[in-house]
């Protein structure tokens, strides 16, 4: 564990200080956009592009993760897909879903969402029990408990801390400063199954297990939504920051169980 | 006719004032906003016949997608959303110029969403609740496939007496919203010309796709 801590603490420094210099912070998370409100079309200046200074950064990291996806994500996960029948992918994401839903659990209280902790924390019972280690989700199919989302990027946001900048990650996505600490955090600190192990490649392979079967879920999306773009890398941008806000939405539940 | 004659004591003035009172409460129930979703139901389950019925396989041309955007057009307001995707550059054409890109946007949408719909034809679609604000309602369905839900939200304006649709938000994310911002920039650096010779560029690289993929799946 001793060789890789060192990076991730360097990592945070190196986080820490891009934050300090990344002092122009935009608030993408401003008021929750009402599709109702016709403001949102005509007024230019509640513009909805992004404070992206990293652009051409971003740009080279989009391309990187678009070659990357193409010809070794999409294939790995279309072999995966022929091999593994839907409905054992399905179990494997609920597996991963519940070991992650005490992170969950932790970032809305700390977001001072107390009955989403609860929701949050009887799903993870009842999956845990009925549905065998989180192997399916009785939870939201027979109890109606929906799915809640929590991050420790969120938490940030309602914590007052600004996004920094647009950042797309290396064979991540994309993301933004603070949420993609909150992320790193999120994984390495809380989520179980990383402790169970210190080894850096069995890690990096349970992560890639369980990208890969999340993938295997949505193929051909991505194939779909670049071929309707005119330019994919502000198409992306722009959907990265409304699913957020979507995600991040809690005056409605959540779609699906 | 001398007014005064017709209003002759107060009491009738009093009483008119009564029926009018009493009368806008009736009046405004009687000419109550329609229904959205009762709206939009049958035409969505029009249009998934139209497609569950057509002969994909052999129709590289795509005239399906004609006959479905003629029928979109009772529902969606194409006029709506080109000034909306547009926004400010939108009052800057001439009439012709809107015109000519209501078209061009039209049949980049008939892409974008009737592609979309078509990989989900005989799929079930189930409306979830919908909102009204005003002139404006939100239609709520989801898309369900065997292992997920995809959310799709029609975002309608009161037109008369017809609820139209001028955008469509899948999973969070609005159609017009996305394409307005990468207008935006195309708009920016290569003005209005560019920003149609690009859309072009566009409709006729899906129009060959998706002809190759029909010989494809011919053979």
């Amino acid at each position: 564990m001793r060789h890789y801590s060192r990076s991730i603490s360097l990592f945070f420094v190196v986080c820490g200080l891009l934050f300090t210099l990344a002092q122009p912070c935009f608030s993408a998370d401003g008021d929750a956009v009402d599709f109702l409100s016709d403001d949102f079309y005509e007024d230019e200046t509640a513009s909805i592009e992004t404070d992206d200074p990293l652009e051409s950064f971003n740009r080279a990291m989009f391309q990187l993760n678009d070659t990357t996806y193409t010809y070794v994500f999409n294939p790995v996960a279309e072999g995966y897909s022929k091999v593994v029948p839907p409905d054992i992918r399905g179990v494997v994401w609920n597996f991963f879903r519940n070991l992650e839903e005490p992170v969950r659990f932790i970032n809305c209280l700390l977001q001072g969402r107390i009955s989403d902790a609860g929701t949050v924390f009887v799903r993870f019972l009842i999956n845990t029990t009925g549905g065998v280690a989180g192997l399916g989700n009785p939870a939201g199919r027979e109890f109606g408990f929906k799915r809640v989302e929590a991050t420790l990027g969120e938490t940030m946001a309602t914590w007052g801390i600004g996004d920094g900048l647009y950042l797309v990650v290396p064979f991540y996505g994309p993301s933004t400063l603070r949420d993609f600490t909150g992320t790193v955090i999120d994984g390495f600190g809380m989520t179980p199954y990383y402790t169970f192990t210190d080894d850096l490649g069995v890690m990096a392979g349970i992560y890639l297990g369980k990208e890969t079967n999340k993938l295997s879920m949505s193929l051909g999306e991505y194939e779909e939504f670049k071929k309707l773009s005119f330019d994919p890398y502000v198409a992306l941008r722009n959907g990265y920051f409304q699913y957020r806000k979507k995600l991040r939405d809690h005056s409605v539940p959540n779609d699906g169980e | 006719m001398n007014i005064k004659n017709t209003i002759k004591t107060p009491s009738t003035v009093l009483g008119m004032l009564m029926i009018l009172l009493l009368a806008t409460p009736i009046a405004g129930l009687s000419s109550t906003v329609p229904d959205p979703t009762q709206q939009m139901k049958p035409f969505v389950n029009k249009m998934t016949k139209i497609l569950a019925e057509a002969d994909v396989k052999n129709d590289s041309q795509c005239s399906i997608c004609q006959r479905l955007i003629d029928i979109s057009r009772e529902r969606f307001d194409y006029n709506e959303m080109s000034k909306r995707v547009l926004g400010k550059a939108w009052r800057k054409l001439s009439k012709e110029e809107k015109e000519n890109f209501v078209d061009l946007f039209t049949e980049l949408l008939q892409y974008a969403y009737v592609g979309k719909i078509q990989n989900y034809a005989g799929q079930s679609i189930e409306f979830t609740g919908q909102r009204i604000k005003g002139k404006r309602a939100e239609v709520k369905t989801e898309l369900v496939d065997n292992n997920k839900t995809i959310p799709v939200s029609y975002i309608m304006l009161l037109e008369g007496d017809q609820w139209m649709v001028y955008d469509v938000v899948v999973e969070g994310v609005s159609l017009i919203r996305n394409y307005m911002e990468q207008f935006r920039e195309i708009l920016r650096k290569e003005q209005y010309s560019g920003l149609v010779k690009q859309i072009e560029k566009k409709v006729k690289e899906l129009q060959d796709e998706r002809a190759q993929r029909i010989a494809k799946q011919q053979q």
